[in-house]
């Protein structure tokens, strides 16, 4: 079994001259489930191969009553070269794709940093899974692997 | 992980989530460019929207909609290449 999720495609006012003038862009974007503490948020992650870490807002941190107060602390580094905090904390994360769920535990960041998006990267996600981005169908998907920990 | 009365918290019901997401007309998308949005847990709906993710939270405050019933997810803008 796995997890199948279509890319989400954004409409674009142009044509994308790097996709042959398509007028929309897809996006490896999917919808996952954080549950904290003391309550639960439901986010649009976008999955990033290149990413170190998953990483949230901390707005979403106080949204599930986490607290990051003595949390370890790092650095992350963005495409755009702009260095922010991050504190690490674990959750469970819970993905489903209407047909199939998985839930884990799982060290996840949160920074200070305005996120446009979750990133889903390798620690806390990726590492769990074989992805397959199948870009001529627009959609991932996810089976667990043997290091995945959860249910 | 428990509330304080040693229930299980539940996240929103995503099941049907992934398909109506999948299917949101783009239209209608298209007026959220740029902008933090909520969906319903069933992927239908845009319910509150705002320029950043403390804007969407007021909205959502405002409109009496409790931040665990809903998406939250960011539409971006039309000239915008992600790297």
């Amino acid at each position: 079994m796995s997890l199948l999720f279509r890319y989400k495609v954004v409409a674009v006012p142009h044509p994308v001259v790097t996709l042959g003038g398509r007028w929309s862009r897809p996006r490896p974007i999917l919808p996952l489930a954080v549950i904290g503490p003391a309550n639960t948020a439901a986010v649009d992650g976008y999955l990033d191969t290149g990413a170190d870490d998953t990483v949230f807002s901390e707005r979403l941190a106080a949204r599930i009553g986490l607290d990051l107060t003595n949390a370890p602390q790092g650095q992350l580094t963005t495409a755009m070269l702009a260095n922010a905090p991050v504190r690490y904390a674990q959750v469970l994360l819970r993905v489903t794709d209407g047909k199939e769920q998985r839930e884990w535990p799982a060290w996840v960041g949160f920074t200070p940093a305005k996120l446009q998006s979750p990133l889903l990267g390798f620690a806390g996600f990726l590492q769990f899974f074989t992805a397959t981005f199948r870009g001529d169908r627009e959609e991932i998907e996810l089976t667990v692997n043997n290091l995945y920990p959860g249910t | 992980m428990m509330n304080t009365n040693g229930e299980r918290l539940e996240p929103p019901d995503l099941r049907h989530y992934e398909e109506n997401r999948s299917k949101f007309p783009l239209e209608e998308l298209a007026k959220h460019w740029g902008k933090h949005v909520a969906f319903s847990p069933d992927g239908t709906r845009i319910v509150a929207s705002g320029a950043t993710e403390e804007e969407l939270e007021a909205a959502l405050v405002a409109a009496g909609i409790p931040f665990n019933q809903v998406v939250f997810s960011y539409v971006d803008g039309p000239d915008v290449s992600r790297i």
